[in-house]
């Protein structure tokens, strides 16, 4: 089957995911979809498979225009998906999952034999030991990964999408899938394979198209003709910018925010380290080393059961949210804007206010418009958030500017010590910059950030200094040389060296990274 | 796992347990208990409920709640009723033309629902008051009495110790549960309240399964009118007002899960026992029947705690 996407354009309300995208997946071809997250990737799948419909341009199934209304049509035409997100019922079994959209049926009911026979035939590509009778609620990650594949390979479609297959399933896995994809293409199939790891692509794919900002960066081209180093140029862009802060000596500032042996109800264990007011302390590790959670106790989410915090030199017990707030002016800007840090239906105006009710309100307790427009506004100008009006709707910005709004209600707030927490997930790499900078210069007014990110890039470009995190214990402190290569070699080292260091119980790992 | 902790996971056992316990507790307590004539009643009420609970169990399942199950019960009764006594309609038309009601009604819950996209909690809400209007408009608050005898002996008639009454809801129950295992449709109503997006990406046709929740939540309505109706003996306007609480609470005991997905037939139908035998033991013991309605909602609210805290164990939470 061949398919083609001809000069597809999509927006949503304040941004425009997709501009005018052309492209083709012949028969026989693994063909790598690229870009940077917010390139236009997932919308561009959604749109081929039958969930978002284009504003412009048109598909086509062997050269016939298809227009599809849902994601039915897109499977009656033969193509079939495994999207990233998890598209599993939870307690339904394997086998029903996998011929969920047609179970077979015997005078009318479900043949539940046949059901596991044929679901058994297709996990057995992969996997051979997961059982298609068990729940899947009780199947680990990767094996649910596993089942979304098998779901659909048993589409036998002409069409096969795979949205970032491998994000969650071992080497092991992977191979017996790419293999899997090696004898679909000799049968003719047309598979597109979305992943951000450049060796899977270079090893399976035999052509790549690579989006940026909604573009077409690179079109189709022979996987042999292009480098790595070209791959990852079209995704960025050539006119790459990066923040430049420049080395600054902090060490002679006071100290604003410090902690001493402290241990958490979580199971932090001896966190020590020291803020200083104006910097940029990094808290880089891997993805569940506690660093959120060490965040959350310091505002006082998070139980804290031996040690010491101390505030502007002062020992202090948070002990809720709004106390770390009012009292201490510390605040929290959440990994997952959406879920935890915005209101997304209510306007940018209120969204800032919010942190200053209180203060503004009037005697008889109500907050004039007035009053919170000449709070609001000097912040978007100095913020440089695009939004038509303070009135709109949250929800309808880009992620960028959801961002830029995340840390305008902070300094609203009046906060002198801000923990944010991987600011640049999601958010175009333009944008990035802009928050970067941003995040520098609000640190430069005398705000101390605590930053959690887990893009090394970010972190070495922005922080002063380095905290390495790993099991829920700090093992590594950094001065920032901002130097990428020798940086990220030595955090790496660090982050190896704590699994050493852990397997030998050593109590006092934090003093002997410190040599 | 020891014998508590296979209560609590075990949707069914727990209200087993209590069943058990109660019907210990007031044939101690009570010699008219166990007295045939105490049991026919209790089975003669337990055959409505049941219908009305499997009702809204259905759009539970599908994620969906149905607030119109009382009106569209109320507004069914009437029609039959007037259908038979004004219009002289024989019972073999009033009663499928009954069920077409029924139907219609969840249809429009239902189309109204998904073409809408308005939560069904308000949707119902308003029909509702509709369809109690309807029900109220056509008879101004005087119920229908001169019903067919063959209707009104059915309502009384035995089988040895049993009331034939209970044979349409042991049906309907065994069909629902058929359906709901068995079926494809009946799989893509669970499926689309087990993880609607996901349903929906796997190519089941969401609205219509939603649509289809509704319709079979209303038929369900019409067949529990048509047996009170029976029951009574007349054709009361106000048939229905009472099921709102009872409907929601065996469900809900029965462990559905009320972001829907899961539901069972079994533990629903045992959940129904329990509140028939709660509301016989309070007038055995001569408690004022405004304490029955109390009585359920503190049993609602023990069996979401108790499906809360079985999430949590599962790990769900």
């Amino acid at each position: 089957m061949r398919l083609t996407v001809e000069d597809i354009g999509k927006s949503f309300p304040g941004v425009t995911a997709l501009d005018g995208v052309s492209f083709e997946i012949r028969p026989g071809e693994i063909h790598a979809l690229m870009g940077e997250n917010g390139a236009g990737k997932s919308t561009l799948i959604k749109i081929i498979t039958g969930l978002y419909r284009p504003d412009r341009g048109r598909l086509l199934v062997d050269g016939v225009p298809a227009d599809f209304h849902s994601p039915r049509d897109a499977i009656a035409a033969g193509i079939s998906a495994v999207h990233q997100e998890r598209n599993l019922i939870p307690r339904f079994t394997v086998g029903e999952n996998i011929l969920l959209e047609r179970l077979p049926r015997r005078h009318g009911l479900v043949d539940y034999g046949r059901v596991h026979r044929e679901a058994r035939r297709f996990l057995d590509m992969i996997d051979p030991s997961i059982d298609t009778r068990t729940e899947v609620r009780r199947l680990s990650v990767a094996q649910m990964q596993i089942v979304e594949i098998a779901k659909a390979l048993s589409l036998e479609a002409g069409v096969l999408l795979l949205d970032e297959p491998t994000a969650s399933i071992t080497g092991h896995e992977a191979d017996a899938l790419f293999a899997v994809l090696r004898r679909l293409k000799a049968e003719g199939k047309a598979i597109v394979f979305v992943s951000h790891k450049l060796e899977e692509v270079t090893a399976i794919s035999d052509r790549v198209t690579v989006l940026r900002d909604g573009k077409v960066a690179a079109a189709g081209e022979p996987i042999a003709s292009m480098s790595r180093g070209r791959i990852v140029s079209a995704m960025i862009g050539r006119e790459e910018r990066v923040a430049e802060i420049g080395e600054r000596d902090l060490r002679d500032r006071t100290a604003v925010l410090e902690a001493r042996g402290v241990a958490t109800a979580l199971g932090h264990r001896d966190i020590g380290f020291t803020l200083r007011k104006g910097e940029i302390l990094g808290l880089y590790g891997l993805v569940g080393a506690g660093r959120t959670e060490l965040a959350r106790a310091l505002i006082g989410d998070v139980r804290i059961t031996a040690g010491e915090v101390r505030v502007n030199g002062r020992p202090v017990a948070i002990a809720s949210v709004p106390e770390a707030i009012r009292r201490h002016r510390i605040g929290y800007i959440s990994e997952d804007r959406k879920a935890e840090g915005l209101i997304l239906a209510h306007p940018v105006r209120s969204n800032v206010a919010i942190t200053v009710w209180r203060r503004i309100a009037s005697a008889l307790g109500l907050v004039g418009r007035g009053a919170e427009r000449r709070i609001v506004e000097p912040l978007v100008r100095k913020l440089d958030l695009k939004t038509p009006s303070i009135e709109q709707g949250v929800g309808k910005l880009s992620g960028g500017n959801q961002q830029k709004v995340s840390i305008a209600k902070w300094l609203a707030a009046g906060v002198e010590i801000l923990i944010i927490d991987e600011p640049t997930v999601g958010i175009d790499i333009k944008t990035k910059t802009a928050i970067h900078e941003l995040i520098a210069e609000i640190t430069r007014d005398g705000v101390s950030v605590l930053l959690i990110s887990s893009d090394m890039p970010e972190m070495i470009t922005l922080a002063d200094r380095i905290l390495v995190m790993r099991d829920f214990a700090l093992v590594g402190e950094i001065e920032n040389s901002r130097r990428y290569e020798p940086m990220s070699r030595r955090i790496m080292s660090f982050i190896h060296q704590g699994a050493e260091g852990a397997a030998e119980n050593e109590p006092n790992g934090p003093e002997a990274a410190h040599g | 796992m020891t014998l508590g902790q296979r209560l609590i996971a075990n949707e069914w056992s727990a209200i087993a347990v209590a069943i058990v316990i109660g019907v210990v507790g007031l044939a101690a307590t009570s010699p008219a208990f166990l007295t045939e004539f105490n049991l026919y009643v209790m089975m003669r009420s337990f055959c409505v409920v049941l219908v009305v609970a499997f009702a809204q169990m259905l759009t539970l399942a599908v994620g969906q709640l149905n607030l119109s199950i009382g009106a569209l019960g109320g507004l069914v009764a009437i029609a039959i009723g007037g259908m038979m006594e004004v219009l002289g309609f024989p019972i073999a038309v009033a009663l499928p033309i009954g069920l077409a009601i029924g139907a219609l009604g969840g249809l429009i819950n239902g189309l109204l629902t998904v073409r809408t996209g308005i939560n069904g909690f308000i949707i119902t809400l308003a029909t509702a008051s509709a369809f109690t209007g309807i029900n109220l408009g056509i008879t101004e608050s005087i119920p229908f009495y001169n019903l067919p005898s063959a209707f009104v002996a059915f309502g009384t008639a035995r089988l040895s110790a049993f009331p034939m009454l209970l044979i349409p809801p042991v049906i309907v129950a065994l069909l629902l549960a058929l359906f709901l295992a068995r079926t494809v449709p009946g799989r893509q109503l669970l499926a689309v309240g087990g993880n609607p997006h996901a349903a929906q990406l796997s190519g089941v046709h969401m609205n219509g399964i939603v649509v289809l929740a509704h319709t079979l939540s209303g038929l369900l309505a019409a067949v529990g009118a048509i047996l009170a109706v029976a029951q009574l003996g007349s054709a009361q306007p106000t048939i229905g007002q009472d099921w709102l609480i009872m409907s929601f609470a065996a469900p809900i005991i029965g462990g559905a899960a009320l972001t829907g997905g899961h539901v069972s037939v079994a533990a629903t139908a045992l959940a129904v026992v329990l509140i028939v035998l709660i509301q016989n033991g309070m007038v055995l013991a001569q408690v004022d029947p405004y304490w029955v309605q109390f009585l359920l909602g503190a049993l609602i609210l023990a069996a979401v705690g108790l499906n809360r805290l079985r999430a949590v164990r599962a790990g769900e939470a």
